[in-house]
């Protein structure tokens, strides 16, 4: 457990837009005085080779959400016609030319970006006024319009300046030259891969959710990831043309759901006769404890919110522990989206997007949770079948030790691997997941299983009973990088496409 | 004996309600560490530890089981054939101690007959610099003893968070546990116990008379 807790500090660090709450902020500290001390590095649009990339995604954003406003007359404004906004040129120099466009500094924020930060980082302030801040987060806002603020650039900007300077010193020019063709090469597959992405956004009236799945399957870029997995899951429609109602629509409803409800969420208030709340309460303060993002009372709130309307508007299966932990992943991939304005009146944009995701993922694995839990003890069930398929020796080493798969594999099904990986490791292994069809939290995820059981194989058969239990409870994956993940998820495809249709397995 | 007593296997089970401290407890007992809001456990945790008891060295087997509810029906299998179960409750949580009561009936009627059963109220600290008009305490010590008393439990107040009582309570099991009952039939298929297998025990047919009473 340990060495996963390390792993875990680090929230997000593979790309240049660092937010790594396991070092900066502090636990306890309110959000907001964090957020004043924050850089946030989006890096700078000097180089033209990668402006043109930068007006791409903020393009994207902007157009398919409309832009992220202070001011609600302007916001409704922007929003009653439905097309981009006005006076919205496609080649800005830089993102401040749009960012500043949007600003309306009569309200009780000002976001401000210092502009001679050019090489390394650009330095956005947070000025809010907290004071002001009041019950914001169960009014119907008018960010309820207006989806995605501005992105970052794309992870490769401080990278790009390599690929434009020119060796001066004669003697490193080999090295110089190999480092500089290999930048080239990554960025131009970087870039490649992302004009795919924006293609398939973009281009069409209707987003080819086909052509997406298959693209998003091995990955998506960090920059439209929150978009990717919202129209993968189905929350955000395919139709852009209804993309922004229906967002407005459903986060409209969200707040009045919890309008409805009797809950005082506040941290403090006293402890109320819900049982069901009180469960989460106490599990939504032990959600991975290692990450200060989730230390902040105000994520706290959110998460009991959101969790507490899911569970009673799903009564079949209620809150079940595990769920918490699932609602993580969309929570700080929408959070990484939303960072650059971050207020309070955004987190109930943020709760009711990660609430209406967790709801699309658990749509399709409600078996999962309802009474005895008979999704897991399918899968469970499923996972050693599979594996008398695969590795019939391990199964038979198991056996032989007297361990049973449910003594293992039954958090591997109810937290989706989530104890066992870290939490970057499992944002890539979602964008797989989400592309799968149906969405593949329910079948390929035994398929994942099996290949994640037998990559310790070896290990497993030369140890007994305990060992393999103590093993497979802090499985050695804290080294793990994207590409052992990707390795895993390739072998459960083939896995898949071998035994899916043989039900053989399944008897 | 004359021979050097090799480790004695017990296998244990920890129930409770969620957050009561069972993890936790574990978590002391294993590795004298303490966690402030400790994660949620899922399904079932397993850990061992070896605990020497005068001439006696046992190796607990340590099933730490999840508390909600919804994770109750996995309870049994890790129960079953148990030597030894711990039922934890907050006492500053009156529904908690309900809980344990539960878990002691259960544990009564399906676990094996000669089962040692510790009822453990976890959370000390947070009443040990009460004043009597204003305590967090909501489960008095007399309705603890009182339930082990009828129930023929061991009976311990512990803070996990300070350490207090925790080793006693293993200590406690481990003087209760008769040598003959710590090989069970659930040890065969494992490669770790002290080579002594008494293929002929049946847990519910020890040679040690059942019915000891733990007052």
């Amino acid at each position: 457990m340990g060495k996963k807790k390390q792993e875990m500090s680090q929230v997000y660090n593979n790309s240049n837009n660092e937010f790594i709450f396991g070092e900066n902020g502090g636990k306890g500290k309110h959000l907001s005085s964090f957020l004043k001390n924050l850089s946030l590095t989006g890096t700078s649009s000097t180089s033209s080779v990668h402006s043109a990339n930068t007006d791409n995604i903020h393009e994207i954003n902007s157009n398919i959400y409309g832009t992220l406003g202070y001011s609600s007359s302007k916001v409704s404004s922007n929003q009653s016609n439905s097309g981009p906004p006005p006076k919205r040129s496609v080649s800005y120099k830089d993102l401040d030319d749009d960012w500043d466009a949007d600003i309306d500094v009569s309200t009780d924020s000002v976001v401000r970006r210092s502009p001679d930060n050019r090489n390394l980082s650009r330095v956005t302030k947070v000025e809010s006024n907290t004071s002001s801040r009041s019950s914001f987060n169960l009014q119907p806002s008018p960010m309820l319009d207006s989806l995605y603020p501005d992105l970052t650039l794309p992870a490769t900007n401080s990278s790009v300046n390599l690929n434009s300077q020119k060796p001066t010193n004669e003697e490193s020019l080999d090295v110089e030259d190999y480092r500089t063709t290999m930048e080239i090469n990554r960025l131009n597959q970087i870039s490649s891969r992302n004009n795919k992405f924006r293609n398939i956004l973009i281009s069409d009236s209707i987003v080819n959710l086909q052509d997406l799945r298959k693209l998003a399957w091995n990955g998506i870029p960090s920059e439209l990831r929150a978009l990717t997995w919202q129209i993968l899951l189905g929350y955000l429609p395919t139709n852009r043309a209804r993309q922004a109602s229906t967002l407005k629509r459903k986060r409209q409803e969200y707040l009045e759901g919890l309008n409805a409800s009797t809950i005082d969420f506040e941290d403090t208030a006293p402890s109320n006769s819900s049982s069901l709340y009180h469960q989460i309460k106490i599990d939504v303060r032990r959600t991975n404890q290692s990450i200060k993002l989730y230390g902040y009372p105000e994520t706290q709130q959110s998460l009991r919110k959101l969790l507490y309307l899911w569970a009673v508007r799903h009564p079949a299966s209620g809150y079940v522990q595990g769920i918490n932990d699932l609602c993580t992943p969309f929570f700080q991939i929408f959070l990484l989206n939303y960072i650059w304005q971050l207020q309070q009146r955004v987190l109930s944009i943020l709760e009711a997007d990660t609430y209406w995701c967790l709801s699309r993922l658990l749509e399709n694995i409600t078996d999962n949770y309802i009474h005895e839990q008979p999704g897991i003890i399918r899968q469970v069930g499923d996972l050693r079948n599979l594996i008398s398929k695969i590795d019939l020796e391990l199964l038979n080493h198991l056996d032989h030790e007297g361990v049973e798969f449910l003594q293992f594999s039954f958090r591997w099904m109810n937290c989706l691997l989530m104890r066992e990986l870290s939490i970057s490791l499992i944002v890539r292994m979602w964008d797989t997941y989400l592309s799968e069809t149906p969405l593949g939290f329910n079948n390929f995820h035994v398929y994942v299983c099996a290949a994640f059981l037998i990559k310790f194989s070896n290990d497993l058969k030369e140890k007994d009973f305990q060992e393999i239990l103590l093993f497979l409870q802090n499985p050695p994956t804290g080294h793990w990088k994207e590409k052992d993940i990707e390795l895993m998820l390739s072998e459960a495809f083939i896995w898949q496409s071998l035994y899916k249709n043989a039900s053989a397995h399944l008897r | 004996m004359s021979f050097p007593n090799p480790a004695t296997s017990v296998k244990l089970v920890l129930l409770g309600e969620a957050a009561v401290g069972k993890s936790s407890l574990v978590l002391r007992f294993v590795s004298n560490d303490f966690q402030e809001n400790k994660e949620p456990t899922i399904g079932a945790a397993f850990l061992t530890q070896k605990c020497t008891i005068g001439e006696r060295t046992i190796k607990y087997e340590i099933w730490d089981t999840a508390g909600q509810e919804r994770f109750a029906s996995l309870a049994p299998m890790y129960y079953r054939n148990a030597q030894a179960a711990i039922v934890v409750y907050d006492i500053t949580k009156p529904a908690s101690f309900i809980k344990a009561r539960h878990w002691v009936k259960e544990l009564h009627e399906q676990a094996s007959k000669d089962i040692t059963i510790a009822l453990v109220g976890n959370k000390y600290d947070l009443v040990e610099d009460d004043t009597e008009e204003e305590s967090l305490r909501k489960v008095s010590v007399e309705e603890g003893k009182g339930l082990a008393e009828e129930e023929g439990l061991l009976f311990f107040e512990t803070s996990a968070k300070t350490s207090y009582n925790v080793n006693d309570v293993f200590i406690g099991i481990g003087s209760k546990i008769p040598e003959a009952a710590s090989a069970g039939p659930n040890q065969i298929h494992q490669t770790n116990n002290d080579g002594r297998i008494d293929l002929t025990s049946d847990p519910n047919n020890r040679p040690r008379a059942a019915g000891d009473c733990a007052c």
